[in-house]
């Protein structure tokens, strides 16, 4: 049987939202950063301002304007300035670009990106910056600062590809950019056995992770009879099934259960999973939006 | 692999549609879904399985209409050229009886004779002649079990190689088996397997034989020849060996000149128990002793109760006759009462009821018949006798004086004894014949009233009418029993014709068909099918 192809992906941010991300991003809330003052103690971000902290010897690559000239005129060697970065707060937004994000109606992706943009654009509008964390993409960390560069971000997001890296390339791309911050993990995490390990290494490195989960309309209510082909739009495995009355029920009660393991993996992590419904029509409400906000104000 | 109906393999065009068939449902609807691995779960939790096909209850599908397709075209395996009928001509005359090795040539020709037919196909004709003495023919399945073919024995009175010339064809094979003898040459065409029996060998050709019943007496004559190389003097020794119911004879040594027959008269005495009798010649190294001897089966001699009637007037002849009979062929004499078993009544005078010809009786004057009148009647002729008669053949009795005699007592009967009495033949004696087994013997006068009893010719008299009254129904042939014959051509085994042995040629196969095999292939296939999920 031939192999089926993705359903197409709408613009994840129509005209419409974009006309309403600013009227969300204007609602008053509370943006809880976390424990980004303790981690900063921690930290040696590069930047461009902040306090000078010493010299480093010149290796080929570094950034010319930050040579210390000074320094060579009385010893005659290259040296690099290094900089604390200033006291600025950080949202780290892991999103999972994974194949399995297609399914849905409409896709769990758009609902993923939207609430990608939403929070990202709260941390931009309310915090210093927001690293986008995207495993798989050809840059799969970067950071957006100030409320100027929402258009950006949303370009950004609207380019990412489909990729299906393990949950540990996530991780990986969080911790090379040292800015970690509070973690919002977008994904389906339809496999979570997968997210333990990556959820307990960054517990064990100090951060705080959330899990956001947007749930679609077949989460809750499978296909409820007929005779279908499913397919893993990953692995494109298929299988026939003659869908009646108790294989539904089954079929729930085995969704059931796995929100059950996702919200005992979160748990288990000492984090949160929010799920989030995402709208089921394309004309984007504020309200539908809204409770994003109220998590993150929590 | 031949098709007769090759239009039933269109059938296999079928195929595709089966194929198409056995394909389970496709699914109209698509869903992708991330939660495959709950879709399984419950799936398994529910013990269903997808629908799906198997590629092995397809191929096994197809093989059952491939096989139907094939059995209906009729298939068959194509045969070969050659010979659809084979004729074998077996000879079986006496010669093959000739011992090689310890085995008759006849028995091995049987044994190769099985032995090939086990390995000749099923489609093959099978014709088995019976070549020599009786001829046999024996067709199909009677052929190839040798059914009922017989003994060695007669001449080979087949021209074989004029028989196998007009039997064999391009689709008829000739297999003849045979020793040789007796044919000038052998066939040259066809199949030939000769048996060697060259030896020497000895023959009883003939025997005449000359009984005395019911006196022991046996006279035998018996015609001997012999095929071996002879001595330095020309002759082959030989012995003639007589055993069996007659008394222990030595084994008689006789001389024999190559291929000329050889008469040797014997003189037996026969055990009045009766048995088989045989007599056979002797040669050493004989190859065939089918024709070495005869057999005959002797009866038991009869043993006679003899009963004596005689009157007051009766002299002691008859008594003392009687006792005389008694002792010469081993019988008794017993008193005369009525109801007591006798096998030989003599009688002197008197009155004596009986049936003549069914008793046998030896009367003297007796009557036989109260109603007649005596009458005595002297006779002044001279006597005259039958000398052609068994019973008075060679006897003389010139010296018969008869002083009266009773004529009217005699019964009708042959008369052997007669007086001419003025140009009148009186008969004196007759002989009564009641069958083949017995008579009575009557004479017209007492022994008192004549001199029979003091001749010289009396005892033998006597004698020869006890054996007439006894008849020849218990005596054997004068000449050899039948079947005993040796036939010519087949006692020399020295001159046998000789050829090389040739094998049978090809035989046809028969088409096999082989619809049956792919009938069974198609059930086969389909009871696999029914166990493959």
């Amino acid at each position: 049987m031939a192999r089926p192809s993705l359903p197409p992906l709408p613009d994840p941010f129509p005209r419409a939202f974009r006309e309403l991300l600013p009227a969300l991003l204007a609602t008053r809330g509370r943006f809880d950063a976390g424990r980004v003052e303790r981690l900063r103690a921690r930290r040696a971000v590069l930047s461009q301002s902040g306090t000078f902290v010493g010299h480093r010897r010149y290796v080929r690559g570094d950034d010319l304007r930050r040579l210390d000239w000074a320094a060579y005129a009385r010893t005659g060697e290259l040296f690099t300035k290094q900089l604390q970065e200033d006291d600025r707060r950080a949202v780290t937004v892991a999103l999972d670009l994974s194949a399995s994000l297609c399914c849905g109606t409409p896709p769990r992706r758009t609902a993923a990106m939207r609430l990608a943009a939403v929070i990202a654009g709260l941390a931009l509008a309310r915090l210093d910056g927001v690293s986008i964390v995207a495993p798989g993409a050809s840059n799969s960390l970067v950071r957006f600062a100030g409320v100027a560069q929402l258009p950006q971000l949303l370009e950004h997001l609207r380019g990412l590809p489909i990729a299906s890296p393990p949950p540990e390339a996530a991780v990986a791309s969080m911790l090379a950019g040292d800015a970690v911050g509070r973690v919002h993990w977008i994904s389906d995490f339809a496999r979570p056995a997968g997210f333990r390990r990556p959820l307990l290494g960054l517990r064990r490195r100090g951060a705080r992770v959330t899990g956001w989960l947007p749930t679609v309309a077949e989460d809750e209510a499978p296909p409820a009879g007929g005779y279908l082909r499913v397919v893993d739009p990953e692995t494109f495995e298929d299988l026939r099934i003659p869908v009646d009355a108790p294989f539904h029920r089954e079929l729930v009660r085995q969704l059931t259960l796995l929100a059950r393991q996702q919200d005992h993996l979160f748990a288990e992590a000492g984090s949160a999973l929010l799920r989030w419904p995402a709208p089921r029509d394309d004309a984007p409400r504020l309200r539908d939006h809204l409770p994003i906000v109220a998590a993150l104000a929590r | 692999m031949n098709l007769s109906e090759p239009r039933f393999l269109w059938a296999l065009l079928a195929l595709p549609l089966l194929w198409w068939l056995a394909q389970p449902p496709r699914p109209r609807q698509h869903v992708f879904t991330p939660h495959l691995a709950q879709w399984q779960a419950a799936m398994r939790a529910l013990h269903r399985r997808p629908p799906r096909g198997s590629w092995l209850r397809w191929l096994l599908l197809a093989v059952a209409l491939t096989a139907a397709a094939f059995a209906a075209a009729g298939p068959s395996r194509p045969g070969t050229a050659g010979a659809e009928r084979l004729v074998v001509l077996l000879d079986a005359s006496a010669s093959m009886g000739a011992a090689a090795a310890g085995e008759p040539a006849f028995a091995r020709a049987r044994r190769r004779l099985a032995q090939t037919l086990a390995q000749v196909p099923a489609s093959v004709d099978v014709t088995v002649v019976r070549c020599g003495g009786e001829l046999l023919r024996r067709h199909g399945a009677a052929a190839r079990a040798l059914q009922d073919l017989g003994e060695p024995s007669g001449a080979l009175a087949v021209d074989l190689v004029a028989a196998a010339r007009a039997i064999a064809d391009a689709r008829t094979a000739v297999w003849t088996l045979t020793d040789g003898q007796g044919q000038p040459r052998l066939p040259d065409v066809g199949a030939l397997t000769v048996f060697d029996t060259k030896g020497p060998n000895a023959a009883l050709v003939d025997a005449r034989i000359e009984d005395a019943w019911p006196l022991p007496e046996l006279r035998l004559e018996v015609d001997v020849v012999a095929y071996a190389e002879p001595r330095s003097d020309g002759r082959i020794a030989a012995e003639l060996l007589v055993a069996g119911a007659v008394r222990p004879l030595a084994p008689t040594p006789v001389l024999l000149v190559p291929g000329q027959v050889t008469t040797v008269p014997l003189s037996l005495v026969r055990r009045p128990a009766g048995g088989e009798l045989r007599v056979a010649v002797r040669l050493a190294d004989d190859r065939l002793p089918d024709d070495d001897g005869r057999r005959w089966r002797l009866p038991a001699l009869p043993a006679p109760r003899i009963a004596v009637l005689a009157d007051e007037e009766a002299g002691p002849f008859v008594s003392a006759a009687g006792e005389a009979l008694a002792v010469e062929v081993a019988g008794e004499v017993v008193a005369a009462h009525a109801g007591t078993e006798v096998g030989l009544l003599l009688a002197d005078g008197g009155l004596v009821p009986l049936a003549p010809g069914t008793v046998r009786a030896l009367t003297f004057g007796s009557r036989l018949d109260p109603a007649v009148e005596l009458a005595p009647r002297a006779l002044a002729g001279a006597v005259e006798w039958d000398r052609t008669l068994a019973l008075t053949r060679g006897l003389d009795l010139s010296e018969l004086r008869v002083e009266r005699c009773w004529p009217a007592t005699l019964p009708a009967g042959e008369p052997f004894l007669w007086v001419i009495d003025g140009g009148e033949r009186v008969p004196l004696g007759v002989v009564v014949d009641g069958g083949e087994d017995r008579a009575s013997v009557h004479f017209a006068f007492r022994l008192a009233d004549a001199n029979l009893g003091l001749l010289a010719a009396f005892p033998q008299l006597l004698r020869r009418a006890f054996v007439r009254c006894y008849g020849k129904a218990g005596a054997i042939a004068a000449t050899s029993p039948g079947g005993g014959a040796v036939a010519a051509g087949e006692t020399d085994l020295r001159t046998a014709a000789r050829a090389p042995d040739r094998p049978l040629p090809p035989f046809a196969v028969a088409e096999r068909p082989l619809g049956r095999w792919f009938v069974a292939l198609g059930l086969l296939a389909l009871a696999l099918r029914a166990c493959v999920r």
